[in-house]
């Protein structure tokens, strides 16, 4: 396989291949939140969150979609049920949000020793990093939850894994990564894409439905 | 799909909005004010534009404690001074009798004064400011709902958003709350959006919650268009007034009516949404491009070309040659009891019939129950043919024409099923601000849609369009 010499040089200095290479793909998985926005119009937990999953669901590989999206859904699940039965309690933010993190890190642990005890080792052994990282969810859910409402956190966090998942294949395409450690310099694109987007003022695909009601009485 | 598209343009998307709107014509300072509501109020104050009162603010949890919650009145609004989509507002009505720390709320439940103070240190802490900083909450006067608002409003009040831009209002809408949404007048939240001619006030097409196009409020019979907001004129000039003074190029001012003070301004929007588009069946983003680039000098100009450019032209040009007023086979009536009651109903406009008609028991609730118990107590005879009615007729005129001050007249009615003798009372009526004084017969519509119809005899200064809704 075809190297850039910069990224050979770099590998050669002892940083490793795998991190050049998620590096250079930060700026696509960006790209591909920001287009979704304001092309499409799914919106998802702002542009951090949803390039983070990305990262987080690769870090699961080999089962990366099964086993990050599973414990995607878990945390979402969580929050939602811990909001239910701390409702009454009338808490202050910080503290809600602390116990709201407490139980998902407990259910986390609680599905790991279920992967363990099942024989799913890729979900038992799983790093930490990743792990951190999907339970930091639970607080942008919760602080939505209580912004917006339930519904709007669910549909939130339903888009923000769609997002992920479609980041996914996109870094874990063989084509791609192949073409971006040949090419680095090709990442420099998504600037001209991200202007492109940056002035784009046409309706989003979204908003073709939510007026197509009134188009014919326009 | 070619057309379809082309007609999309008219829309105004997000990012339109954000990118060609809000950028360049909402600046900071102006963004500054529309976002702290108690500068707001205090500039709008300034400017002599009406708004409701402030009672109390409390900045800090010291002052919270050291607050006298005996001193608030009876009712009140309860506001995060940096909410946002009507979030963390809370509404009393009154004191629970014999409680002197209770509140009675809009939906009927209650709160006390435990749970009003963990509410102040949740606005404080920020839960309810954009971006989580920490806030100040404040008390101010409770808006009283207007008469006319009564049954479309669910336990809130409704207001008034009108766009405005480069000093010409563009388009507007009346928001209704509803069992859905709360009691708050929020579309996200499932409130009712009203859309509203610019020229009369006069509301048109409707839309439920984020898109559902909707005639009637839900479960009721109570059409949704055709309602005149009062204080039109003023509640534009309202409005282009606070553009001028905030210095919002495109800005989205909210208007309620308090039933002694009239309109008030609730709060600046420098982040209007876009549902007012579907609510009236339009596209801002042509409107919007129509009045750029206009000068327009004074507030009573920019109100003119508004209404000129958005409003229902072709109607008002009918009704200025011809003289008479246009209206739709279905109309809002206003009926006015003998002792000055005033019921409004919708009435059915009925070329087909000759004279107006009127149901038994709208008739009593007016104030004719007396006359009617009157004539049912008469010993009428019973007519089997139109010959025999025409000959009786003159005889029972003679007899009891002026047999009782409310008794007007008598008419026979010949009908498929069978021919009845009515009394008729005499009536005044308001339709589309036209009063009218008629003989109106007297009968049993109860099984009928509409407790009203108007006859010819009736509709002289009007003419018919029966595709108005």
């Amino acid at each position: 396989m075809f190297h850039h010499p910069l990224v050979t040089f770099f590998v050669a200095q002892g940083i490793p291949e795998q991190t050049v290479l998620l590096l250079l793909m930060l700026p696509l998985v960006a790209t591909l939140v920001a287009f979704f926005r304001q092309v499409i119009g799914i919106k998802a937990f702002g542009i951090y969150t949803p390039s983070i999953i990305t990262f987080a669901l690769l870090a699961f590989d080999p089962n990366g979609i099964k086993y990050g999206s599973a414990m995607f859904i878990s945390i979402i699940l969580v929050g939602m049920v811990t909001r239910f039965l701390l409702r009454n309690l009338r808490l202050l933010y910080l503290p809600r949000v602390a116990i709201t993190l407490s139980i998902v890190s407990l259910s986390v642990l609680f599905l790991l020793f279920i992967g363990a005890i099942t024989h799913r080792t890729g979900l038992a052994s799983v790093s930490i990093f990743p792990l951190l990282i999907m339970i930091t969810l639970a607080e942008k859910f919760v602080a939505t939850q209580i912004e917006k409402g339930s519904k709007t956190a669910f549909i939130l966090a339903t888009e923000t894994l769609v997002i992920s998942i479609v980041g996914y294949f996109l870094v874990s395409w063989s084509w791609l990564t192949d073409f971006i450690l040949a090419y680095p310099w090709a990442i420099l694109f998504t600037f001209v894409i991200n202007v492109w987007l940056g002035k784009w003022s046409g309706l989003r695909f979204t908003e073709y439905f939510r007026f197509q009601k009134i188009t014919h009485s326009l | 799909m070619f057309d379809f598209f082309k007609k999309s343009q008219n829309l105004l998307g997000m990012n339109a909005r954000n990118l060609d709107y809000i950028r360049p014509y909402n600046r900071k300072k102006g963004m500054r004010i529309a976002d702290n509501k108690l500068l707001c109020k205090r500039i709008l104050q300034k400017n002599n534009l009406g708004v409701s009162s402030l009672i109390a603010k409390i900045k800090t949890h010291e002052e919270l404690e050291q607050f006298d919650f005996t001193k608030l009145p009876d009712s009140f609004a309860l506001k995060p001074n940096r909410g946002f989509g009507g979030g963390g507002i809370i509404v009393v009505y009154a004191r629970k009798k014999n409680h002197s720390d209770a509140w009675i709320k809009a939906n009927g439940s209650l709160i006390t004064t435990d749970d009003i103070k963990s509410h102040i240190r949740n606005i404080l802490d920020g839960s309810f400011s954009l971006s989580n900083i920490p806030d100040i909450a404040f008390f101010e006067e409770r808006l009283k709902l207007l008469k006319l608002f009564k049954p479309y409003a669910f336990k809130g009040i409704p207001d008034i958003r009108v766009i405005i831009f480069n000093n010409v209002p563009v388009m507007a809408m009346l928001r209704l709350p509803t069992r859905a949404s709360d009691g708050k007048a929020n579309l996200q939240q499932g409130a009712i959006g009203v859309g509203i001619d610019l020229a009369t006030g006069t509301t048109t097409s409707a839309i439920l919650g984020k898109g559902h196009v909707i005639e009637y409020i839900p479960g009721t019979k109570l059409v949704l268009s055709g309602i005149k907001i009062p204080y039109w004129n003023e509640i534009l000039r309202m409005s282009v007034e606070s553009q001028r003074i905030s210095g919002l190029g495109f800005l989205g001012t909210d208007i309620s009516i308090d039933r002694e003070k009239g309109p008030v301004i609730l709060e600046l929007n420098a982040r209007p949404g876009l549902s007012i588009q579907l609510a009236n069946l339009a596209g801002l983003k042509s409107r919007l491009k129509r009045v750029s680039g206009l000068k327009i000098k004074t507030t009573e100009r920019g109100i003119r070309v508004g209404k000129n450019l958005f409003g229902g032209e072709i109607e008002e040009e009918i009704e200025e040659l011809s003289g008479k007023r246009v209206i739709g086979s279905i109309e809002k009536v206003k009926l006015i009891g003998k002792d000055g009651k005033e019921i409004e109903v919708e009435a059915k406009i009925d070329t087909g019939a000759d004279s107006t008609s009127i149901d038994i028991e709208l008739a009593k609730q007016l104030g004719f129950s007396e006359v009617l118990a009157y004539f049912k107590a008469l010993a009428l005879p019973v007519i089997t043919s139109r010959e025999e009615g025409q000959t009786l007729h003159a005889s029972l005129l003679d007899q009891y024409s002026k047999s009782h001050p409310d008794l007007a007249d008598i008419t026979i009615i010949y009908a498929s099923n069978g021919i009845s003798i009515r009394p008729k009372i005499k009536l005044l009526f308001i339709m589309d601000a036209t009063e009218i004084s008629a003989k109106v017969s007297v009968t049993d519509r109860s099984s009928l849609q509409y407790p009203l119809i108007i006859g010819r005899k009736n509709l002289g200064k009007f003419l018919i369009d029966t595709s108005k809704k």
